[in-house]
């Protein structure tokens, strides 16, 4: 398997036929069914899609973290830096865990534990990973609450995190996924719960950070498409626990393939735009989990569909080059491209 | 300032310097070491048949003054004048229990969480069919049948679907549910709050849609209450920004956006992620720090401690809601001395 593309990119992830399934009364619910895509080392890609679309599954199964029982990686490979997590042993994946891929979630409170201060749960995963005495952990952590812009960070690391605001605790967060200086942070939802204003300085210090850093590819998880377009460079659509589409941020929002994709856009309302009297939406609702249909999954809230939707499910195609997108009506535009992924 | 909240006629709505402050208790003998502010002073009017959105940071207050309007806390001062459906203006303010219930059949509510705002044991018509046994009893089974399936259909929902619970439907189903029983008593106002953050993007759409349609079919006059300000720009007729218990600006839905002027909207508005890589935001302005806690509210105007434009004089009072051009009013002596 290459891992250098044309472009001269390195790619970093390669996630290939992912089937992560659920027990659910005895019913498979196939979370995720058959994810493709691959991360260059270095970028950030956008992951949308809404809720039960399979995008945290998606996440939970690269990091192997899907609870068992009830759920169980189906089959598939996630190669990382041309080793497949799906492989490696317990203790082998412990080791990738923070130190080579680390991951920050939408209630921090859920990954940091309340009844230890925050000093004690940076240094811990320093003095493991990177064999620090504790003065040195110290200091580096200390560096890194600076570095998320925590006010008197020396006196602060001593605190619990039921000391911290919403947002200075993914500030905490993030500083603890970064200390390691991973080669992939995965963020689902990172600032889903929190205001505005808070959730503009967290995106920027992200991206901030990982310049300064150094090479940490981000893979950042969202219902927000407004997100993605102001942080992503390239972003993958998923519905259904598929990758619907996948293409650069200014592709995919200038010219959107998908039924789904451009649904999904146009419902969005646009204060910076004319204003609609009405916005236009997606009929019916997301079915449930169990209850996708057989061939294409959006065939059934689909403006476009054709008998052969209901039926055969569409491969995920290049439409033009880097943009590939998973429609049976949507095809390669340029004549060289059109290879199947 | 007779324009944000004064008596006009086809106002529904007038609210007039409402207070509501929560005392703080501590040690053992419980005293009152201090005061919650958490709505310190806010002045605007709900016309008939408009949108009123009422925006802001979590803690600003928003949620705080739709409870009070609707008596479901305690006000520590002020008036809240509703004009009923027979004429009559009342202040609710003074109200009792027994006072608030036939007005409430006229102010209804839809909630944030679909999930938890529908009780679960109860079928969908019982939901929806409870108001009109408290506002209507005169009603015959058949006929209260009837108007819940035309509640229901009004929703974009089945009549048949009444006799099925809340755990069938999906979020934006329920919160159909949720707003066919505020609608159930015909209400002139609906206050909504965060009615459509807890929905998939697709679902948003559907459900702000169906609240228009509402609104032109039934006259209603709604307060959206809501921080995602994409949406509320698009269904208010007029938003109010709400800092720290007090209202900072307020005018026409389009201009407070295309051209806010008081700097915590500006700061706001900037922060507000828009779907398209294209565009180049240079203007773009990031705040500083967090809200201050509503226990160490900051003297004078609420936003000086994270304000560029702070000057002394900003420490020393609240500075008051002032028309700055027409139907848009800022609190801020700095930006509107300057022209506005």
């Amino acid at each position: 398997m290459a891992t250098t593309e044309a472009s001269g990119r390195k790619k970093l992830l390669e996630v290939e036929d992912l089937r992560t399934y659920f027990d659910v009364e005895g019913r498979t619910a196939k979370a995720v069914d058959g994810v493709d895509f691959f991360m260059y080392e270095n970028e950030v890609l956008g992951l949308v899609g809404e809720s039960g679309s399979g995008k945290s599954v998606t996440a939970l199964s690269i990091m192997r973290l899907i609870p068992n029982p009830p759920g169980w990686v189906e089959r598939g490979a996630v190669r990382f830096r041309g080793k497949d997590l799906m492989r490696l042993t317990y203790d082998e994946m412990r080791e990738i865990r923070g130190k080579d891929i680390s991951m920050i979630f939408q209630e921090p409170m859920t990954a940091l534990n309340p009844v230890f201060s925050i000093g004690f749960q940076l240094t811990e995963a320093l003095q493991h990973h990177k064999a620090m005495s504790k003065r040195q952990a110290c200091e580096r952590a200390i560096e890194m609450l600076e570095l998320v812009g925590i006010p008197d960070a020396a006196r602060r690391l001593w605190s619990y995190p039921h000391e911290f605001s919403g947002g200075m605790r993914q500030r905490v967060m993030i500083a603890m996924a970064l200390s390691l200086t991973p080669h992939l942070l995965i963020a689902d939802e990172p600032t889903t719960a929190l205001d505005v204003t808070i959730q503009a300085q967290i995106l920027e210090l992200m991206l901030d950070l990982k310049q300064k850093t150094g090479d940490t590819a981000i893979l950042l998880i969202t219902h927000d498409l407004a997100v993605v377009a102001e942080t992503c460079e390239r972003v993958a659509v998923m519905y259904g626990g598929k990758i619907q589409e996948v293409a650069p941020v200014e592709q995919l929002f200038s010219r959107p393939g998908h039924p789904y994709t451009r649904g999904l856009l146009t419902s969005l309302p646009r204060p910076d735009r004319e204003r609609q009297a009405r916005l236009q939406t997606i009929p019916g609702i997301v079915p449930s989990i169990l209850d996708f249909p057989a061939g294409c999954k959006f065939w059934t809230r689909c403006p476009v569909k054709e008998k052969v939707c209901e039926t055969v499910e569409p491969e995920l195609v290049e439409v033009e080059p880097s943009h590939w997108c998973r429609c049976h009506l949507v095809q390669p535009t340029a004549t060289p491209g059109g290879r199947s992924k | 300032m007779s324009g944000v909240s004064g008596k006009s006629q086809g106002n529904i709505l007038d609210v007039q310097d409402l207070k509501i402050h929560y005392p703080v208790h501590a040690g053992v003998l419980l005293r009152k070491v201090g005061e919650v502010k958490a709505v310190d002073g806010v002045s605007f009017s709900v016309k008939a048949g408009e949108t009123l959105g009422l925006v802001g940071e979590s803690g600003c207050g928003k949620t705080t003054v739709g409870k009070g309007i609707m008596r479901l806390i305690n006000v520590t001062s002020g008036r809240v004048d509703f004009t009923t459906k027979a004429g009559k203006t009342v202040d609710l303010v003074p109200l009792d229990r027994g006072g608030m219930r036939p007005l409430r059949s006229e102010i209804q509510m839809i909630y944030q969480d679909p999930f938890s705002s529908l009780n679960p044991r109860w079928s969908v018509g019982d939901i929806i069919s409870e108001p009109l046994d408290v506002h209507m009893p005169g009603l015959s089974a058949g006929e209260r049948a009837d108007k819940v399936a035309w509640l229901l259909e009004k929703v974009g929902l089945r009549g048949e679907q009444a006799h099925r619970y809340p755990h069938e439907f999906s979020g934006g189903q329920r919160q159909r549910v949720g707003i066919a029983r505020a609608l159930a008593t015909a209400p002139r106002l609906v206050l909504a709050d965060e009615p459509v953050s807890a929905l998939d993007v697709s679902i948003q759409a559907q459900v702000i849609n169906l609240m228009q349609d509402l609104q032109e079919e039934f006259g209603l006059s709604y307060i959206f209450i809501a921080h995602g300000l994409s949406v509320v720009e698009h269904i208010s007729h007029r938003i109010a920004v709400m800092y720290l218990g007090n209202l900072v600006e307020i005018g026409p839905a389009r201009e407070v956006y295309a051209e806010p002027i008081h700097p915590y909207t500006r700061a706001l508005i900037s922060a507000v992620p828009l779907p398209d890589p294209a565009l180049k935001r240079p203007d773009r302005q990031r705040l500083q720090g967090e809200v201050p806690s509503p226990l160490a509210k900051p003297s004078g105007c609420p936003f000086r401690t994270r304000c560029p434009q702070a000057i002394a004089s900003c420490a020393e009072q609240t500075p008051p809601l002032v028309e700055v051009s027409p139907s848009r009013f800022v609190a801020c002596p700095v930006v509107a001395g300057a022209g506005g």
